[in-house]
């Protein structure tokens, strides 16, 4: 299906006047709603990295629950032993979790996939937090630890607003790399992969390469999302990073649409907003979430991502087959 | 010394074998696996208890119908919620039981909320000392249950017609299909049974320790390295793959570290892969173009 040159210069307004818009917001909160919206920020790129495994690779990781906490604390233990200011430990919480994600890339290269990768990675994501844990000299143990106070361009750093932009700014690069990778022929052959690995290596892909691509730029969006995260809490602990993160991101995953970057977007926002009405009951978000993943396996397996595709070829994602 | 450790590992890993063996069921025959098994452990160990402390019952009709109650349970999953997505692609299958998991921790988080409940004991004779081990009656009763169990277990896959029809469709499905077998009946009761083993395990475990609604992550893992250990799809292999699983955490526990003990399970996983990644009895996987 071919898209008219007017449909592209719609949709490339669209992109771009949302964040805009979305530049007016703070004028508009409460402290709460606004600690609300830089949720959803950091859910973005957590569903947009969970999205490049499981939807645009479709392979069961787990472990990115892991690389979260290991960004977080990257960036906390960067600031307090090396003393480098906030921003500057985005990129290198990216980084390491690339570097997780090369590690998952390599376990499934030795030809361990879906199930058995997933709970190896399962296994990998809780050593870690029992190393969170007991590493107490270095991670503050389950007390967790504190950012150092600072002040960048005259924002305090725990200023939710001023966050809120910085938030904002990574967000739309994240998403519009992501964008860009996915059009790209490496892009395109992680889906070959996705679809037939075997027909992919014998048109001559190199399938290895392209695992390991996804499977760390996954991670360094996991990643600057556990950086975010620790800015945004003020403090990581252990717990935030156990498997509840993990029903939470896959839920994300399914509503907005599996392998849609469009889709990311929706289900992160939605998901982010929805369980704040429901929070006050205890065991209300699980069955919340489960429901939810239940109900949209059974009526909407591709997500609302691909609603929005039939309404409108504005939102067609050209990665897809339709 | 070690003798005590043998015994308190082998309790704990006749626990173990059961919730490995009761994911393997599942798992060879749907090649579904259940990402929810460890909800489904604690589920029956919270029915059970609600039975005895809510409604005074004695522990074994309670732990009775908390089995029976499981295998409803499971077999409905199976036909409502699994059937469905037959088609679909595997992630469907491993969303759906973490939803499924998911969804009955946060009802049991409704109705219990954070708090830690304690079972009554249930074998309150008094411990016997044979030297200077401690024989407790939780353990005996324990590995007794369990062992029972999986000879029964065994013996109806050897020796019965039922374990002529479950080999029939492990070797194939389609042609268990063809020689007449109600395939898709035959996953639901693998499902149900499944629930039903694991949902033996919680009630197994629940009065020896505290029963929470986040008793299931626990389970899961030590269930799926029990498995890892044993290879992926063996019978026999989770069982040997749990009683291990249960010493191993004991010995290193009590010999290098007591923090040990919570990581034994995770280390395992990754030693097996990384030096043997089909386990002990785990066939090669062929890979057919």
């Amino acid at each position: 299906m071919s898209i008219s040159p007017a449909t592209l210069r719609l949709r490339t307004a669209l992109f771009w006047a949302l964040p805009v818009l979305a530049c007016a917001l703070p004028l508009a909160t409460n402290p709460y709603t606004q600690f609300v919206l830089n949720s959803m920020l950091i859910s973005t790129l957590l569903t947009l990295g969970f999205n490049m495994v499981i939807g645009s690779l479709g392979q069961l990781a787990f472990a990115n629950v892991a690389f979260f906490g290991l960004g977080a604390y990257a960036s906390v233990i960067a600031m307090n032993a090396l003393g480098l200011p906030w921003l500057a430990t985005i990129p290198l919480s990216g980084l390491v979790g690339a570097a997780g994600g090369f590690l998952a890339s390599a376990v499934a290269l030795r030809g361990i996939r879906l199930y058995y990768l997933a709970i190896v990675t399962l296994a990998f994501g809780e050593l870690l937090r029992w190393l969170y844990i007991h590493a107490d000299g270095l991670t503050g143990g389950t007390d967790g630890l504190a950012l150092p106070r600072e002040t960048f361009l005259g924002f305090r750093l725990g200023d939710d607003t001023a966050q809120f932009y910085v938030f904002l700014a990574v967000t739309v690069v994240l998403v519009k790399g992501t964008l860009n990778l996915l059009r790209s022929r490496l892009g395109r052959s992680i889906i070959a992969v996705r679809e037939n690995e075997i027909a992919t290596a014998s048109l001559g892909i190199p399938t290895a390469r392209v695992i390991v691509t996804a499977f760390m730029w996954s991670g360094f969006l996991v990643g600057v999302a556990g950086a975010l995260f620790a800015a945004h809490i003020g403090r990581v602990f252990p717990e935030s990073f156990g498997l509840t993160q993990l029903i939470v991101g896959f839920a994300m995953v399914l509503v907005g649409g599996t392998g849609s970057v469009l889709g990311s977007v929706l289900g992160a926002v939605l998901l982010t907003a929805l369980p704040e009405y429901v929070r006050a009951f205890p065991g209300m978000e699980e069955i919340f979430f489960g429901l939810v993943v239940i109900v949209v396996l059974l009526c909407l397996p591709q997500g609302l991502a691909s609603l929005l595709r039939r309404l409108s070829p504005v939102f067609l994602e050209r990665h897809f087959r339709e | 010394m070690l003798m005590q450790l043998t015994l308190s590992g082998a309790s704990q890993g006749a626990i173990y074998a059961l919730v490995a063996l009761s994911l393997t069921v599942v798992y060879r025959s749907t090649t579904v696996v259940n990402f929810g098994h460890g909800d489904l452990v604690m589920s029956g160990a919270f029915v059970a208890y609600v039975l005895v402390v809510g409604l005074g019952l004695a522990f074994l009709p309670a732990a009775v119908i908390a089995v029976v109650a499981m295998f409803g349970l499971g077999v409905c999953f199976s036909r409502a919620l699994i059937r469905p997505i037959r088609g679909g692609p595997h992630i469907g299958f491993a969303l759906m039981s973490i939803a499924l998991g998911y969804t009955l921790r946060g009802i049991a988080r409704t109705v219990w909320g954070r708090e830690v409940l304690p079972m009554p004991r249930v074998f309150d004779i008094d411990p016997i000392f044979l030297g200077d081990v401690v024989l407790t009656g939780d353990a005996l009763f324990t590995i007794a249950t369990v062992a029972v169990l999986l000879a029964l277990f065994f013996a109806l896959l050897a020796f019965t017609d039922v374990g002529k029809m479950v080999q029939a469709v492990y070797q194939s499905e389609r042609g268990a299909r063809l020689v007449g077998i109600n395939v898709s009946r035959f996953h639901d009761l693998s499902w149900g049974t499944g629930a039903a083993l694991g949902a033996v395990g919680g009630i197994l475990i629940a009065p020896v320790s505290f029963l929470h609604p986040d008793l299931g992550a626990s389970f899961l893992i030590k269930g799926f390295a029990a498995m890892t250990l044993g290879g992926f799809g063996s019978l026999g292999g989770a069982v040997l793959g749990g009683v291990v699983l249960g010493l191993a955490e004991q010995y290193a526990g009590a010999y290098i570290d007591t923090a040990l003990i919570d990581i034994t399970a995770y280390l395992l996983i990754i030693l097996v892969l990384l030096v043997r990644p089909r386990g002990l009895f785990g066939r090669k996987a062929v890979v057919k173009v």
